[in-house]
């Protein structure tokens, strides 16, 4: 098994390698020097020229890449201008709330979807199965960001169960209460796509394996029904699940830019889009790369834990 | 055209066929209705409710009329979506097509780069690429177009793989065209259905994303808006004047609900595993619709069936794999069916327990009595209870009837403990035990193994172990050796005897052998086209055959040894049991049939002392029967 997960590992390298080499070229691609964009239009010459000196970007493309791959690899992301502050330490305190909300409503979209596809595909065309269909298909038709209105309008306005906005009170205690009060509607607004998309296919994947000559097997061996869908369905049916839930953590992760706009979640996604609009380019490198990278360790996760399901997979 | 009628069966599809129309429509006719100008703000009339004078849908924050604006949105979100949508499908498809057809370095290359793009949480790629061209609209269409190019190159690619190795590219080479007409006449007007149904799937994801894009701000700039920038203006008015965000919030989820209800219509209807049924799970027991009378218990068998009908019910198709079939068998009888592929054998046999895979199945007429109970239509409980304690099965092809998932010890500790209440470790103690009794060699090690780690062989005992893993009085065995070589074969069926004797076991044999039959069976009942022909002692059958199907079976079987006989083949096919001609079955394969044979229905009657025959024409004179 360990030897598997170093096997993993080493082959996320090149994936690694790519996506720093995507990133940069896309961030290359931008129209007009960065310096000008840092200093804004009225800046002279002069400064611009020193600015690009500074930032290194008279330099040809590859040495820049290589040197922005070195810098990175030894933690020094850069500065964001727009914050002034190391690009890494802003990123990691953002990226742990984001890592919060994801992580939190991918747990709850893989428990409902995966649970709301199995019974749907158990008591297919019944009405269990046809309510599903249709949450379903509410579900993956609602845009998140709009949903997450919506119920900032009923639970949080209305009802005032939840507070409206942010992942702290501004005023009072810190403290888990306060923090799950905060996360409860962010978190299933951002689930809901996801937990739709899942449920759909661990539908599908339970009705393909509920066809299969070993679950005749089951029934002939006189295995309760319950046993027959739990026990050998969804087993063998998880084995196509988890890939599915891989991507969709995935979504999840990035979907959340949405979310924490609607609900000013401190995440990751808000600076990126902040950055964006401030056109901080390094913030913005910074910011994907990190995540990007994240998620291909996730993914490597994911295989692993196929592996371990999976004993025909030679780990 | 079959393709339309199947997608209007579809009531969800038309709806989302008919909502889509309406709102393209409107789309096309919006710059000449009678609409007020959307971009002219007038802030005395700012955030008027819906359905106030000269507002049908109120006005935004700036006065502006929310009505006409949602239908210039409207129609820019969909332009921008479609566009994103066109825009992937054709360079997405253009690279799989290229990837796929050449294969080899070609492929390698381009998947790596696809695989590599859809490695990244792909709103993140789009932000990238937003962040680098700049916020602005057109900048968002070619963002979330690029995003979604790997998935479509992915699948392109796939399908033409398959393509690139069809013979009528064979052909075209062979014909001396070039590559690149090849993939022009050949292979694009392959791919298009594909690149159809893909952007049927995706395009309302693009609509969402670029909405998305637009509601963060990095898309559509003012005054231009798209739906999803008119979302992200209303926002900061949404407590006060929610309706401002729920006019093009809805009109979102519209859009995509009838795009998303449209494009499973037409992905339902292209896949043929849906029209033949074949994704509908099999139920529990299978389906009892029973209008005849009952038939009462007779015999003093242990299991009995009494005219036993399962028909197969696809679409309007009605296809009688069991047609009336009467079997008996006695503690320590071993009964051989034997027939051809198709004869309705196996049908017959899982028809007993209720395993017949319903839907298609239904088991329409007869009964089958355990121990003269009737257990078919008996409720879930009574036959859960029955199965694999007092009746239980052995398959053929055990790598795909055990599960693959778990170890053989774990299946058999799950067949000892859904009949009894034991601990697992004395249910350990029982399965290696057991694969002991079908003489697996180590078992205390092999119980932890799982089936793929074992061969066809051994697979097979441990599914003979998991038939005996209750003392059955009962196994139905349905061509348990037809996977395994002659002498492995030759091994199980020892086993299987040696166990009927020592234990009394009633064995209902499957087969398509007739060595075997010999070898086990004490009786046997040929079946031809859901019916029992023939059936009595398997020495009387074996040595005269009297019905004319037999006969020709036999003569089909090579002997060893006896060189020289001419093997004849049975001229012509087994009836389709969906059309199943009148009177006998066989007739018009039978050398002998005469015009009495295909008059009306001819009954399994008695032939001599202990034999029965469906034939008017026997093979042999009654007197002979006996032999």
């Amino acid at each position: 098994m360990t030897g598997y997960i170093v096997k993993r590992l080493i082959s996320a390298v090149p994936v690694l390698l790519g996506i720093s080499v995507i990133v940069f070229l896309i961030m290359a691609m931008i129209p007009g020097d960065p310096a000008t964009a840092i200093l804004g239009s009225y800046a002279t010459p002069e400064n611009v020229e020193k600015l690009n000196r500074d930032l290194g970007l008279d330099k040809p493309l590859v040495q820049r890449y290589f040197i922005w791959l070195g810098n990175m690899l030894q933690g020094d992301f850069g500065r964001s201008f727009s914050l002034n502050r190391a690009v890494l330490d802003e990123v990691l305190e953002r990226f742990n709330a984001t890592l919060l909300l994801a992580g939190t409503s991918f747990v709850i979209c893989s428990i409902l979807g995966v649970a709301a596809g199995v019974v749907s595909a158990a008591r297919q065309y019944g009405l269990a199965d046809k309510a599903i269909t249709f949450a379903v298909l509410l579900g993956i038709s609602i845009p998140s960001f709009f949903l997450g209105m919506m119920m900032i309008l009923i639970f949080a306005v209305n009802l005032r169960w939840f507070p409206v906005s942010g992942m702290w009170p501004i005023y009072g205690a810190r403290d888990l209460s306060a923090l799950i009060s905060h996360l409860t509607l962010p978190a299933i607004a951002l689930a809901v796509v996801a937990t739709g998309v899942i449920a759909r296919l661990s539908r599908s994947a339970m009705l393909e394996v509920l066809r299969q000559d070993f679950i005749r097997t089951a029934r002939a061996k006189g295995v309760h029904e319950r046993s027959v869908i739990w026990r050998h369905g969804l087993r063998a049916a998880m084995v196509s699940i988890i890939p599915v839930l891989g991507i969709q953590a995935g979504f999840v992760l990035s979907g959340a830019v949405y979310i924490e706009m609607v609900f000013q979640w401190p995440g990751v996604g808000r600076m990126l889009v902040d950055a964006i609009l401030k056109r901080d380019i390094l913030l913005v490198q910074g910011g994907v790369v990190f995540v990007a990278a994240c998620y291909v360790l996730f993914n490597i996760a994911v295989d692993v834990a196929q592996s371990l399901l999976d004993p025909r997979i030679k780990a | 055209m079959s393709f339309l009628r199947l997608l209007s069966r579809n009531r969800l599809a038309l709806a989302g066929l008919i909502v889509m129309s309406v709102v393209v429509l409107l789309a096309l006719l919006t710059p000449i209705l009678p609409l007020p100008d959307p971009d002219v703000t007038n802030t005395a009339e700012r955030f008027k409710k819906p359905f106030s004078e000269r507002a049908l849908l109120g006005t935004d924050h700036l006065g502006r009329d929310l009505a006409s604006r949602l239908m210039w949105g409207t129609r820019l979100s969909l332009a921008v979506g479609f566009a994103a949508a066109v825009a992937a499908a054709t360079i997405g498809a253009a690279i799989g097509v290229i990837a796929g057809f050449y294969g080899g370095r070609v492929d390698n290359v381009i998947m790596r780069g696809v695989d590599m793009l859809m490695g990244f949480p792909y709103i993140l790629l789009a932000l990238a690429i937003v962040a680098a061209l700049g916020p602005g609209l057109l900048n968002a269409l070619i963002a979330v177009a690029a995003v979604n190019i790997p998935f479509f190159a992915r699948n392109i690619r796939g399908v033409t793989v398959g393509i690139a190795h069809k013979e009528f590219v064979d052909a075209a080479r062979l014909c001396g065209m070039s590559n690149a007409r090849i993939i022009i006449t050949e292979v694009v007007p392959n791919v298009v259905p594909v690149i159809v149904i893909a952007m049927s799937t995706t395009i309302g994801w693009m609509i969402l994303e670029t909405a998305g894009l637009s509601f963060l701000g990095l898309g559509s700039q003012p005054p231009q808006a798209d739906l999803g920038s008119m979302l992200g203006e209303a926002r900061s008015a949404l407590i006060t004047n929610p309706h401002t965000s729920v006019v093009p919030g809805a009109m979102i989820l519209v859009i995509v609900m009838a795009i998303n209800l449209l494009g499973d219509g037409v992905r339902d209807a292209l896949d043929p595993r849906l029209k033949s049924g074949a994704l509908s799970r099999p139920m529990p027991t299978t389906m009892v619709r029973r209008t005849d009378p009952v038939p009462q218990p007779e015999g003093d068998g242990i299991l009995s069936l009494r005219n036993l009908q399962t028909q197969f019910h696809v679409k309007d198709r009605i296809y009688k794999a069991v047609g009336g079939v009467d079997l008996s068998v006695r503690p320590g009888e071993c009964l051989g069916i034997i027939g051809e592929s198709g004869s309705g054998k196996s049908v017959t046999a899982l028809s007993i327990m209720g395993l017949v895979a319903s839907p298609p199945g239904v088991i329409t007429g007869g009964a089958v009595h355990y121990k003269g109970e009737d257990l078919i239509g008996a409720p879930y409980e009574t036959l859960r209870h029955l199965r694999g304690d007092r009746v239980a099965y052995i398959f053929q092809d055990p790598l795909a009837t055990l599960h693959p998932l778990y170890t053989v010890g774990a299946q058999l500790i799950e067949a000892i403990q859904s009949h009894h209440r034991t601990s697992t470790s004395e249910a350990r103690a029982r399965a290696i035990e057991l694969l002991k009794s079908v003489r697996i060699p180590n078992a205390e090690a092999r119980v932890d193994n799982y089936p793929h780690e074992m061969s066809g062989g051994m697979r097979q005992r441990v599914g003979i172990a998991m038939a005996l893993a209750n003392d059955p009085e009962v196994i139905i065995a349905d061509e348990p050796t037809t996977a395994l070589d002659v002498t492995v074969q030759a091994q199980i069926l020892a086993l299987l005897d040696d166990l009927r004797r020592e234990r009394g076991l009633a064995i209902i044999f499957i087969t398509h052998d007739f060595g075997v039959v010999a070898q086990l069976c004490d009786r046997v009942a040929v079946m031809y086209a859901g019916r029992i022909v023939e059936e009595g002692p398997t020495d009387a059958i074996l040595n005269a055959p009297a019905h004319p199907y037999t006969a020709r079976l036999m003569a089909c079987v090579p002997e060893l040894g006896q060189g020289r006989r001419q093997l004849a083949a049975i001229p012509g096919l087994p009836p389709v049991v969906d059309k199943l001609p009148a009177g006998c079955a066989f007739a018009d394969r039978c050398p002998k049939a005469a015009s009495a044979c295909r008059s009306g229905d001819i009954d399994l009657g008695p032939f001599g002392p202990a034999r029965k025959i469906r034939c008017i024409d026997p093979e042999i004179p009654v007197q002979e029967a006996t032999a």
